[in-house]
């Protein structure tokens, strides 16, 4: 009769939703807590914004583009170097990579705990060790000036945080990374049927490598490329790694996890992804955002693109510096020749924003891979993207050679066999192992894969080569730290943007 | 019955309930009571009998001779030899009894065919209430009765009024009058006093002198001060009430289109702001009291018969069936409700049947409707010409060789507009009842076709309801009151969003783009021959924009992509109770109530091509959702009433629990149907598993769980004092904070009773009250005390296509999160000035603390929520006027009301460090267009300051920091904006925004003026707000090709063309449109003439020999004129933010209504 008067009617039980302090109970638990931590790397926020569109964004060889000057207002800011605290990037890259650091926190601290096989809960441990490591990293070069945080913070630990010196950054992940390797609870290949997008200890060296050469580490960078790339050109029998013969069937959709992927960011196109929550589908937004906006298939003959966008074309110069090279095709779609021909007709110049005609079509979407499942088919498409790939990894370390006064022929020897794949014509054409040799060829090889930022800044080019869009020297290199992290905690912003740091 | 009080007058009028009124049916029927059902028959015998000078004796005598009838006494029991003078022409036994016996302190009780004559325990049978009218009632009879008076009572236009109360003042010796109007009572003598009472009249009291016939004019009671408004948990008469409440009467809106209930506040109560979502018909406005009190939800609290609903449904409720709606603003009055108070309470009552005669009315009406306004958009000429302009300035070539040869092209908004869209109401009631039983039932019809793509905009509404009360004996009472109503809404989707729907894309379509394209070359080519786009009937394919896209698609295609689909819901609303009243003026009230609803959508996607990427090429698809709600909640209450003297008291005890949220979903999508239609589509279709995807769900039931208390007391109505406390428990909350109390307390004072007030006749009442008090709020999500484990963080390994559920940890978790409180501290007095004006002021102070609010916390945390805490704080101070004027001078009758409200909001604190709480965002203008900040209205807009336009290169130039030297604005070019360096750094960042001004309005006020004129009569109501300001929002930003309105044409395009409109190119550098500035902040002031009504009352004679009780017919213009300056549809919207609202509909109204 007078049910307010049980103590228990005040007291209604979640259903559905598992309180943590009852969670991580079994190894399936502590699989989904792995999950969580992969599911940050290439995070897509809710505003468009990924590390990867950033970094197209702010290279010299592309444009934001997009329906117009505020089309995803973050990346024009930051294509244009007018983002600050308050507005751009920084937000959704900081918090993000900081999402992931929380998750593999949490779940290594749950691990200990949870009753479960022990060579699993050691590969699960390891596995969040270093994709923690791979966040940090780019949270040190991006934003330089961090906190490092190893264990999830108590409440009353959340205002106490402190940055720490770039180099405390570098020396823990690269030990963290060192450790993992010497562990060996992670294979050195996987079944990439079923684990394929899981870390391997080819993907720990070769990001062990690529720190070692940000943080000018050159030796040890060589080293662990060496692991990963072997002799240049051939099958790595421990990694199963090989640059495949031909550079355009990188881009085929279907071709996951194939030889020459390192790292590979991983994509479904049957998550249901819509636009409530960007963040939670597993479609690749890249393909809709490089597609051409109201593009119209006139004739059969005509590439079946979808109708996207409009982001990241090429700049008429980077056009003119790929144009002959046999990477042109798999990388720019040339779309006012396409509108010459009558095959097919798009939003182009002169009233699109910014339209150069010159795609990235390493990523455009096609309507052969539009999604059968749920969900908005923008959000949708199943095409993953390499974080590292071989040719990448062939090219750092060919870097990590030159600028460490190391083996110069083995450096011409991986620069040659990446050019030489390129043209897949039989015949080796070879390059010097000189900087100025590898930066074209980094160009080339890696358009639009978002590298360019980084090795322009690590390369000192940036406040030359960006300064058409902005780019300041000594105040671009890093992103400023987000204003919401800098009301009431202790952090500080970095000098480069005003601050003490 | 003959006791009970008859209602064969208008029955409008009947929709108040005086004080009075009640008194004496409740005294009348106890009357009735105290004899057994079976002696009915000899109490209705007619009898005539006539004494002067007599004895009870000789009466006894007299009834035993001529009318047979025995009487069994004692004489050393009563005392039968007091004197009489009665005189009573063919009255019923049963008025002779009592006017003989009861009076003179004697029972009676019927046995078989004997009467017994017994003494009363206590003469005075009247209730406590009856007390506290009567302020001198005294045990009565003791003399003799010996004056008998008669008369007749008629109205205002001399027609004889049936069933209004005579009383003895003093009493309890009364009759009603007959249906001419008659009436006979036998008196104590020349001092007695008659109290004439009627519901909707004023009360007289006629002191009987040497008179012995009475001509009795009923004189309408226009100042209301008798009337009983509904408090929680009861009524309270209002002379002696100490909160604000503002009420609407059904009266206030009868025979008007109003089709929901917040539609009937409007302007008609102050402290209120209601807003309207959008004019979708059967869409909800926003509704808030006395401001904004929370940053979370701000809709107040729906009580409904005295049950609690829950605020999202109020829409199942026919406006027809509503008797009054008490709005309780302040802490005073809504503290009452502790938990969910602190957005102000809305107490709806609902119309019950009356003893009497069955009444039988009809009301309906039929109307046309059309939109308002039209916005003023350019034309293909004009369009082509600003294109190229914009085209060439942004470093492009001529797109348009030859704008003029383009003519005016396609007005988009005429193609979607219906000019005469058609609106039908008709309700029909039925109720009566007698004194042991009353009901009310009524049906209800309402169909509305919208103004915008009516075939995807229509709303219908079906409503039943039964109220009903039972009384089978003196000391119990129960009946229930049941609403059941069924919704069909058929809705354009998208309203105020630039993602599409027909209005977004009117408004931003090129005019170019033909409607439908008739061009057979253009019809067979690309896109239209390759892909499944839209036809018209004629097969002739809508025509597809070349150069606006993504959402912004053809309206008419877009129309035949959703037709057919629709959302329905069945609702049933209702509450039983049961009234025990052992003692004299105890009662035990227990109140079950609930909300039953179900409700649900249908929706089919066909296979379509709006545009390049507006289309669904792959699979059809059917949704169907059900979602079913079941709410609950139980509640009782012991509440005593009792006078000693001059002092009132009355005490209520209270218990209730609380069940709501009670949400279950299911749903299924269905994919690949082989159909293209809605009407084909089927769920039945045989498809694969993996075309068949099921979800559901469902939600986290809410419990509260109250105790209650409230003390009211006055001393003769001129003292006055309430204190209320209530405590609220509420599963939202952890153990350290489980529960919240809330307590109030306010005085009154009331001079104009006091001995020292001068007679005058300026001030004839007047009262001073004050209160203060404390409400809660536990409006947040469910579980924010624990920490919970999320998913959706999944991920895709192997190359399956497919994904691995992925958890983690939400937000950090807070357990000491508690309620939020907002104390209110209100002032105010009412008076009645030149008896014909009524007058309240109130001021208020209202202040909300401890905000429940995710709190901002560092990123580098990694949580992916936001934990909740009690960080914010807001005020609100306002001030409220009502004022009334009502006069019947012959046969000519005025009123006019009016009420102004104005309201400061300030947000007075966030959480430590956090610089502000963002708000509305707009398309692609970087970071929040309103933010809130302590020391600025909560959602204030938030952007640049303009200082008007660059006219030339040298006014760039010139335009430079004192602090560094520089060009401000180097980069700019003459017809750019110059903007405010507020920050004086040199440079214009995000840094320089501003505050420019709030979307909540300052001032809202309405108006209504009535006169009459012998059978016509005429209603003129307007309403309107002021000191807000409206973010215009109408084009897409970031299609370069959206058309304008045609203040583009007064663009800047040389010096001194504009100071306030920028140049228009497609490469905006400058951010003149990519910025928020004052260039987007409209005033958002208006003043709207909402209704002009004219009516027509046929005579009462006429009808009466048709069977017709009352026939009225009107005219009705909705919404006629607005005034204001702001250049979207419709001001009157809620949020901040228009792009491109629903308007609402300009309505020309038929109707009548006829009671039987």
């Amino acid at each position: 009769m007078i049910p307010a008067c049980k103590k228990s009617f005040l007291t209604v039980t979640p259903k559905g939703t598992a309180l943590e302090s009852a969670y991580y109970r079994n190894q399936a638990e502590a699989f989904t807590g792995l999950v969580a931590v992969y599911d940050v790397v290439g995070y897509q926020g809710s505003n468009d914004v990924t590390k990867l569109n950033t970094m197209d964004a702010g290279s010299d060889d592309q444009i934001t583009g997009g329906g117009g000057p505020s089309d995803v207002n973050e990346l024009q800011l930051f294509s244009t170097n007018r983002h600050d605290e308050n507005q751009g990037p920084s937000g959704t890259l900081w918090s993000s990579s900081y999402q992931g650091v929380f998750r593999a926190n949490v779940l290594l601290s749950k691990l200990p705990g949870v009753p479960m096989d022990a060579s699993l809960k050691a590969r699960y441990a390891d596995e969040s060790v270093a994709l923690r490591a791979y966040f940090y990293f780019d949270l040190v070069r991006l934003f330089k000036n961090i906190p490092l945080i190893l264990k999830p913070l108590a409440a009353n630990e959340i205002d106490n945080v402190t940055q720490v010196a770039p180099s405390a950054v570098y020396t823990q992940i690269e030990n963290d990374l060192q450790s993992v390797i010497t562990n060996k609870n992670i294979p050195n290949t996987i079944n990439v049927t079923t684990d394929g997008g899981r870390l391997t200890m080819g993907a720990v060296h070769a990001l062990l490598g690529k720190i070692y050469l940000y943080d000018k580490k050159y030796t040890q960078a060589a080293a662990e490329f060496a692991q990963v790339n072997g002799t240049p050109g051939q099958l790595n029998a421990t990694y199963g790694y090989q640059l495949l013969p031909s550079f355009a069937s990188l881009w085929n959709v279907h071709n996951k996890f194939n030889s020459e992927s390192i790292l590979e960011i991983a994509h479904s196109s049957k998550s249901g992804g819509n636009w409530g929550c960007i963040a939670c589908s597993e479609g690749n937004i890249l393909d809709i955002m490089t597609a051409p906006r109201n593009y119209v298939a006139i004739k059969p003959s005509a590439p079946d693109y979808v109708s996207g966008w409009s982001f990241f074309d090429f700049t008429p110069e980077f056009f003119n510096f790929i144009h002959y090279d046999p990477r042109n095709a798999a990388t720019v779609a040339n779309l006012d020749s396409l509108v010459k021909a009558g095959v097919a007709s798009y939003s182009g110049s002169p009233t699109a924003y910014q339209n150069t005609g010159f795609y990235l079509n390493k990523f455009m979407g096609h309507k052969a891979d539009l999604s059968t499942g749920g969900g908005n088919f923008e959000l949708n498409f199943a095409q993953d993207v390499y974080e590292i790939r071989l040719a990448d990894t062939y090219l750092m370390e060919a870097e990590a050679l030159i600028m460490g006064g190391g083996d110069l022929a083995r450096a011409a020897a991986l620069m040659t066999a990446v050019h030489t794949r390129a043209y897949n014509d039989g015949v080796t054409h070879p390059l010097p192992a000189t900087m100025a040799a590898l930066k074209n060829e980094r160009r080339a090889e890696l358009a639009g894969e978002g590298h360019r930022w980084f090795d322009l800044v690590r390369w000192g080019d940036a406040p030359t080569v960006l300064a058409f869009k902005g780019f300041k020297a000594n105040h671009n290199e890093i992103l400023p730290i987000p204003a919401n992290d800098l009301n009431a905690t202790k952090l500080k912003q970095s000098k480069e943007w005003g601050g003490t740091l | 019955m003959k006791f009970c009080l008859r209602k064969s007058v208008p029955w409008f009028q009947v929709m108040k309930i005086t004080f009075s009124q009640i008194l004496i049916s409740i005294m009348l029927s106890g009357l009735a009571y105290s004899n057994p059902l079976k002696a009915q028959d000899m109490l209705d015998k007619k009898v005539n009998m006539s004494l002067t000078n007599g004895t009870l004796l000789d009466a006894v005598t007299y009834l035993q001779k001529n009318n047979g009838i025995k009487f069994i006494y004692s004489k050393s029991i009563i005392d039968i030899s007091q004197k009489i003078s009665v005189d009573f022409e063919n009255q019923p036994l049963k008025v002779v009894l009592d006017q003989l016996f009861k009076n003179n302190g004697i029972d009676y009780e019927v046995l078989k065919d004997r009467i017994i004559l017994g003494k009363l325990p206590d003469a005075n049978i009247s209730t406590d209430d009856m007390i506290r009218t009567q302020g001198k009632i005294t045990v009565a009879g003791q003399s003799a009765i010996s004056i008998p008076v008669s008369g007749k009572i008629v109205d205002e236009k001399g027609l004889p009024v049936p069933g209004v109360a005579i009383v003895e003042k003093g009493t309890n010796n009364g009759v009603t009058t007959g249906v001419d109007g008659t009436f006979k009572l036998n008196v104590n003598g020349p001092n007695s006093v008659l109290v004439i009472a009627f519901i909707g009249y004023t009360k007289q009291e006629i002191v009987v002198g040497s008179q012995s016939t009475f001509n009795i004019t009923l004189r309408e009671d226009l100042q209301n001060l008798n009337e009983v408004i509904v408090v929680g948990y009861g009524t309270q008469r209002k002379s002696v009430t100490t909160g604000a409440i503002s009420g609407v009467t059904a009266r206030d809106f009868e025979d008007q289109p109003v089709t929901r209930l917040e539609q009937a506040l409007q302007g008609r109560a102050s402290g209120l702001t209601v807003t309207t979502n959008n004019g979708q018909p059967g869409s909800a406005s926003q509704v808030r009291v006395r401001g904004i009190t929370t940053f979370n939800n701000n809709d107040p609290l729906y009580v409904i018969d005295g049950v609690v609903v829950d605020s999202g449904g109020i829409g199942f409720l026919n406006e027809s069936d509503i008797e009054s709606i008490e709005v309780l603003k302040d802490a005073v009055s809504a503290s009452i409700y502790g938990t969910r108070a602190a957005a102000g309470v809305i107490l709806v009552t609902t119309k019950k049947g009356k003893a009497g005669r069955t009444q039988i009315n009809y009301s309906g009406y039929y109307g046309i409707s059309g939109p308002a306004r039209k916005l003023d958009l350019l034309n293909a000429t004009q369009y082509a010409t600003l294109i190229n302009e914009a085209t060439v300035a942004g470093g492009g070539s001529l797109i348009y060789a030859n704008p003029a040869a383009l003519g005016t092209g396609t007005d988009w908004q005429s193609l979607i507009f219906n000019n005469s869209a058609k609106e039908q109401s008709h309700d029909l009631s039925v109720s009566g009842g007698t004194d042991k039983s009353t009901y009310y039932t009524s049906f209800g019809y309402l169909d509305q076709e919208g103004i915008v793509a009516t075939p995807i905009s229509h709303y219908t509404r079906v409503n039943f309801r039964v109220n009903e009360t039972f009384k089978p004996a003196k000391w119990i009472n129960f009946g229930e009151n049941i609403g059941y109503s069924y919704e069909k809404n058929i809705g354009l989707g998208n309203t105020n969003s630039v993602f599409g729907g027909p209005l977004s894309s009117a408004i931003n379509l090129d005019p170019i783009t033909p409607a439908v394209q008739t061009d057979p070359t253009l019809a067979s080519g690309s896109p239209y021959s390759t892909n499944p786009v839209l036809r018209n009937p004629q097969g002739f394919p809508y025509g597809i924009s070349t150069v606006v896209g993504q959402e912004i698609t053809n309206p008419l295609a877009y129309i035949q992509t959703h037709l057919g689909n629709y959302n329905w819901a069945h609702n049933v609303v209702g509450n039983a109770f049961v009234e025990l009243n052992p003692l004299k003026g105890l009662a035990l009230r227990s109140t079950v109530g609930s909300k039953v609803a179900f409700y649900g959508n249908e929706s089919f996607t066909p296979i379509y091509y709006l545009n390049s990427s507006t289309s669904n090429l792959v699979n059809t698809n059917y949704n169907r959702g059900m979602n079913r709600i079941f709410n609950w909640n139980l509640e009782n209450t012991a509440s005593y009433t009792r006078s000693f003297g001059k002092h009132n008291l009355n005490v209520l005890l209270g218990q209730g629990a609380y069940v709501d949220n009670d949400i279950i979903s299911v749903g299924t999508t269905n994919y690949g149907l082989p159909v293209n239609n809605f009407n084909d589509a089927s769920l039945n279709f045989p498809l694969p598993a993996v075309q068949r995807i099921g979800y559901g769900g469902e939600n986290q039931e809410h419990h509260v769980s109250s105790l209650f208390a409230r003390l009211n007391y006055d001393y003769n109505e001129t003292y006055i004092l309430q204190a209320v406390v209530r405590r609220d428990g509420s599963s939202r909350f952890g153990a350290n904070n489980k529960y919240g109390n809330f307590p109030s307390f306010s005085l009154g004072w009331v001079p104009t009773k006091e001995a020292f007030w001068p007679t005058n006749n300026v001030v004839d009442f007047l009262k001073f009250r004050g209160g203060y008090g404390v409400t809660g709020n536990d409006n947040i999500n469910d579980n924010a005390f624990l920490s919970t484990i999320g998913g959706g963080r999944n991920y895709s390994f192997g190359t399956g296509d497919t994904f691995l559920t992925g958890n983690s940890p939400n937000a950090p978790s807070n357990p000491n999160l508690k309620w939020e409180q907002t104390a209110q501290t209100n002032v105010g007095f009412d008076a009645v000035l030149f008896h014909d004006f009524n007058l309240t002021l109130e001021w208020y102070k209202k202040k909300t603390t401890g905000i429940l609010q995710q709190v901002n916390i560092p990123g580098y945390v990694g949580a992916v929520g936001l934990p909740y805490a009690n960080v914010g704080d807001m005020e609100n101070t306002g001030q409220e006027l009502q004022l009334g004027y009502h006069k019947k001078i012959g046969d000519f009758k005025i009123g006019f009301d009016g009420n102004v409200s104005h309201l400061k909001n300030l947000v007075t604190r966030l959480s430590p460090g956090q610089a502000f709480l963002g708000g509305a965002t707009f398309q692609s203008i970087s970071g929040n267009i309103t933010q809130s900040v302590p020391g600025q209205p909560y959602g204030s807009y938030y952007g640049y300051q303009t200082l008007g336009i660059f006219q030339t290169q040298a006014d760039v130039d010139n335009y430079v920091s004192s602090k560094t030297g520089q060009k401000i604005q180097p980069n700019a070019k003459p017809g750019d904006f110059k903007f405010a360096d507020l920050n004086g750094d040199g440079i214009i960042t995000g840094s320089d925004r501003t505050y420019l001004g709030s979307s909540f309005p300052k001032w809202t006020y309405g108006l209504t003026f009535n006169a009459a004129y012998k059978n016509f009569d005429v209603v003129v109501f307007g309403q309107g707000q002021g000191g807000n300001k409206i973010f215009q929002g109408l084009r897409r930003l970031d299609i370069n090709s959206a058309n304008y309105q045609t203040a583009a044409l007064g663009r800047w395009t040389g010096p001194g063309t504009s100071n306030t409109y920028p140049r228009l190119t497609t490469s905006d550098l400058n951010n003149n449109f990519t910025n928020n500035s004052n260039f987007y902040l409209q005033d958002g002031t208006f003043f709207r003439i909402r209704t002009i009504q004219l009516g027509y009352t046929f005579d009462k004679n006429i009808l009466s020999k048709i069977g017709l009780q009352r026939v009225r017919i009107y005219v009705t213009g909705q919404n006629l004129v607005t005034f204001t300056k702001y250049t979207g549809y419709d001001p009157d919207l809620a949020g901040s933010v228009d792009q491109g609202i629903y308007p609402q509909a300009r309505t020309f109204i038929l109707g009548l209504s006829a009671g039987f």
